[in-house]
């Protein structure tokens, strides 16, 4: 039988505010445990919360940035219950009203586009974090109270591929729009993963299983693909699906059981008292959503138009908003937009890759880079020369200068060249007559004797125009 | 009285330091004081100037306090040392008050006795064998004795105005907003008011104007300005309307009472005052009551859903961290506070809360309603703040669902229900002990307020009653 995939996912992103939710403590990743908190994040008695302007500020650009239409009634409410990493005993969130309803992204996959509908986002505090000692249980409260939103998707997945695109593509904006860090791997960004399969012709969802702990863009997809197989087993076998909350070992590559679901928890949700409704000023909105920063799709949009750059150079540029930026700032001297890019997602990122470098950090300028395109351009060395340049122009050095030191220069004097053309014709009587009885690649091989006798240095267009040229005389 | 201390420089610290000693002196008679603060330090970093230069004051021991033993009356913070000050701990600070006592208090503000303090109760300093009231109740009896003459207490349901009826003195709780909570060991966060005691109006005044103002750790702290209110002091109530609360009056039994309110009614009457009487919808009136309780339990349970022993508080053992959390909330808090938060518990559930918690929200607006149409033609809304003295330690607290009780005894919620600013001022005596009147008006009118009350302190002279501690 065949099964309809149906994923749905929820993402918590950690805002980047200078301040917490709902305290005045600084945020902070990696910073020394139990650093950064004041009475508020310690859950302390008598207490109450500030909401953080700038992680409202922060949401909205979000929710603007995955077309969300914003509610300019901010309310939150109180998630009662109980657990160790939760200093208040609650957590303040918006299950009622959510900043924002109703949205979508656009994902591509295998050359498909698709919109993933966006539920809603929301605001809320994230908790403490727990380090289970095998006799003790450590506490850092530096996250607690640090700004999420929450991003719940519909169920609008049917494949790993896809929940890994819409990962990818919230990610991105995210990135882009810098309201989030968006690491993974450090829980800046966490994923949801909703699971469920349905024979073909049904209408009905199955039971859905829970996928967390994925850390990684990449496990998403690996994970669903495994989850999905062993579904599609259980039904196939007869059995039953289970609602579970499952968590992905990346080490096996498998889902494991956590714990099964047995009805849902009830966190007795109410208005939080100690926030009454703010109004949010309609031009407060507006001003932010007039000064968002260039979203990814706009991006790629303006880099077609602009630079007249393919899809595939595109997303892969895009994808790195400081390799972007290194591309634009390339591009207020350069004029071949094309050059450029292949230099970068070539060369460039190879060497960043081989030393586990990052653009922005790295020794190359954007000058630089310009004038190698530019003496590839204009003849003055081969591309093939300029990969010689490499080691140099990452560390820094002016490729004009490093050019002249290795004694890298194309010959590019159609007097010398034609000297060297004519000697090469006089000393191979044969190519000449191979040339003749109609063997083109007599053309290639006199060439290749002309640059053998420059060391290289002989401008390969020029000499093959010329060696025609010269050709035809005996044809 | 404050005036006087204040500009009494040179006295001050012999003030401060007879109150001190006081409270000491009254703590086996009493048992108003959970913590004693010496004052000396404190004197000797008074500010230049201030309202409340050098004056001895008391603080609720719900008033966080840094450095310095705050329990909210209650088991599991029977240790517990604020990292923090309340916000209002700050202002007094600023305005030069001086802290002698942190005050016995019902446990968690959570009591209208202050039977349920885990020190024990506190004693009526009127007549010992009697309680003060509650939840304020060691506040109100350090003003009553005259050990200070101001000293901070909540109110979330009539918390101070219930002890200032049986204690004689005046109980102040100002418009929701009006003072900032942060810091204020909660009950139910949308009830709740910081309050205080004093034995004048001019001192309410004085108070008032030190704690009053926004403060942005407060979020639902008001904006407004504050008015210089000792300045706006009038007792003239030429053209003042009141409004008798019609309700309480027929459900009080107790004649003398009636006696002392409709003699003052009188009084006022004389002075210029316009009295009606106005009938609230008596269904709304016995659901009063009820209302309150589901929606100061159902928020008293998250409130204290802190209180877990992990990270301040008293720690029980236990095998795993949520046993650890089990074992404190059991045996850190009373019975009637575990019963509460039962309650409280049972009307947030999910499939309750339309019939409970969310169904006491309307009624409650629906109350709130009928106070404005009644303040609408009103300057204030006028009754008893008891049907009787402060009852006996023994006394048994009587059927809960009289109308007796559901409606003379807990009219003075609806100052909580609306936020409005509501006070008892001491009206007479039966026995030798007290009995107050409570008035409550519009938001943010507390000058009407006072100006009211000190009318009726002018009628009564009870200007400064002391009790004498015996």
């Amino acid at each position: 039988m065949n099964y309809i995939v149906t994923i749905g996912i929820e993402i918590h992103c950690e805002l980047k505010t200078v301040t917490k939710m709902f305290s005045g403590a600084p945020c902070s990743f990696g910073r020394k445990a139990n650093t950064c908190v004041n009475e508020i994040d310690l859950g302390h008695p008598g207490t109450m919360p500030c909401v953080n302007q700038e992680a409202v500020a922060k949401a909205i650009q979000a929710c603007t940035a995955l077309h969300l239409e914003i509610d300019p009634l901010v309310k939150f409410d109180r998630k009662n219950y109980y657990y160790s990493d939760l200093p208040k005993g609650f957590q303040i969130t918006q299950q009622f009203h959510p900043i924002g309803r109703n949205g979508y992204v656009t994902i591509h996959v295998d050359g498909e586009s698709k919109k993933i509908r966006i539920n809603r986002i929301h605001m809320e505090e994230d908790t403490a974090k727990q380090f289970h000692l095998s006799t003790k249980t450590l506490l850092d409260y530096n996250r607690a109270g640090t700004p999420l939103i929450e991003i719940v998707s519909e169920p609008d997945m049917q494949s790993g591929a896809e929940a890994q695109a819409y990962a990818e593509a919230i990610r991105q904006t995210l990135y882009y729009i810098g309201v989030s860090d968006v690491k993974m791997e450090e829980g800046s960004m966490r994923c949801d993963v909703n699971v469920s399969l349905r024979p073909e012709g049904s209408d009905v969802y199955g039971t859905k299983n829970e996928i967390k702990n994925l850390n990684s863009i990449s496990n998403i997809g690996k994970a669903i693909d495994f989850e999905v197989e062993r579904q599609k087993k259980i039904l196939e076998s007869g059995g039953v699906i289970e609602q579970e909350t499952r968590r992905y070992d990346d080490k096996t590559g498998e889902t494991i059981l956590m714990r099964k679901k047995e009805g849902n928890v009830d966190y007795k949700f109410f208005p939080e008292p100690n926030i009454f409704p703010i109004r949010l000023d309609a031009e407060w909105i507006k001003d932010i959503q007039d000064h968002m920063p260039e979203l990814p799709e706009e991006r790629m949009a303006r880099y077609q138009e602009t630079y007249h750059l393919n899809d595939h150079d595109i997303h892969i540029l895009i994808a790195n908003k400081e390799m972007c930026q290194f591309f634009e700032d390339a591009m207020q001297t350069s004029s071949n937009a094309k050059g450029i890019v292949n230099w970068l997602l070539g060369d460039v990122s190879g060497w960043l890759n081989k030393n586990n470098a990052s653009i922005e950090t790295c020794n190359l300028k954007p000058e630089a880079l310009v004038k190698l395109v530019k003496m590839i351009d204009e003849g003055k060395i081969s591309s093939a020369q300029a990969k010689e340049l490499v080691e140099d122009l990452m560390a820094g050095k002016d490729p004009e200068e490093s050019a002249k030191e290795k004694g890298l220069a194309q010959v590019s004097d159609a007097g010398a060249l034609e000297a060297l053309v004519q000697s090469v014709l006089e000393e191979n009587p044969q190519a000449i007559e191979d040339f003749r009885a109609g063997k083109d690649r007599a053309v290639g091989f006199l060439v290749g004797q002309v640059m053998k006798k420059s060391k290289g240095q002989a401008n390969p267009g020029l000499v093959s125009q010329m060696m025609q040229e010269k050709l035809k005389q005996y044809q | 009285m404050i005036r006087e201390i204040v500009e009494n420089k040179a006295q001050v610290e012999e003030t401060c330091t007879k109150a001190y000693e006081k409270a000491k002196a009254y703590q086996d008679k009493l048992n108003a004081v959970i913590t004693f603060v010496d004052p000396k330090e404190q004197l000797e970093n008074l500010p230049e100037e201030g309202l409340m230069r050098g004056v001895p004051i008391a603080l609720k021991d719900n008033v966080n306090t840094k450095g310095i033993l705050t329990t909210a009356g209650s088991r599991i913070l029977s240790n517990y040392v604020p990292i923090y000050d309340a916000a209002i701990a700050e202002k007094l600070k600023a305005a030069g008050a001086v802290v002698i006592a942190k005050a016995s208090m019902d446990e968690l503000a959570m009591g209208g006795t202050n039977k349920t303090a885990y020190i024990g109760p506190c004693l009526n300093p009127w007549d010992t064998s009697r309680i003060t009231g509650g939840s304020s109740g060691g506040s109100a009896a350090l003003v009553a004795s005259g050990v200070v003459p101001m000293a901070i207490g909540s109110d979330t349901g009539d918390s101070v105005r219930k002890p200032a009826s049986f204690c004689g003195i005046v109980g102040i709780k100002p418009t929701y907003g009006r003072i900032s909570r942060y810091g204020i060991i909660p009950y139910s966060s949308s009830l709740d008011h910081v309050g205080y005691f004093t034995r004048s109006i001019e001192d309410a005044c004085i108070t008032l104007q030190v704690l009053a103002g926004r403060d942005d750790r407060d979020m639902t702290s008001s904006y407004r300005e504050v008015p210089d209110y000792r300045a706006l002091l009038n007792a003239d109530m030429k053209g003042k309307k009141i409004a008798i609360f019609g309700n309480v009056l027929d459900a009080i039994a107790n004649e003398n009472t009636k006696a002392l309110f409709f003699d003052l009614v009188e009084k006022l009457k004389e002075k210029g005052a316009i009295v009606d009487t106005f009938y609230f919808n008596e269904d709304l009136m016995k659901a009063m009551l009820p209302t309150y309780y589901l929606i100061a339990n159902c928020e008293a349970t998250s409130n204290h859903s802190n209180l877990d022993g992990l990270r301040f508080g008293v720690r029980e053992t236990g095998a795993s961290m949520e046993e650890i959390m089990t074992n404190s909330r059991t045996k850190g808090f009373g019975p009637l506070i575990r019963k509460r938060f039962v309650i409280g518990s049972y009307g947030l559930f999910e499939e309750n809360q339309d019939k409970l918690f969310r169904k006491a929200q309307k009624v409650r607006r629906k109350i709130v309603d009928e106070l404005n149409v009644c303040l609408k033609d009103y300057d204030c809304l006028l009754a008893p703040a008891s049907s009787t003295i402060a009852p006996r330690l023994d006394e048994a607290s009587g059927d809960e669902l009289s109308d007796g009780y559901l409606v003379a005894e807990n009219h003075m919620v609806i100052g909580n229900f609306s936020g409005y600013p509501s006070m008892t001022v001491p009206m007479g005596f039966e026995e030798g002990c007290p009995i107050g009147v409570n008035l409550t008006c519009r938001a943010f009118e507390e000058d009407m307020m006072f100006n009211i009350g000190k009318a009726i302190e002018e009628i009564t002279g009870y200007e400064n009653l002391i009790a004498e501690v015996k």
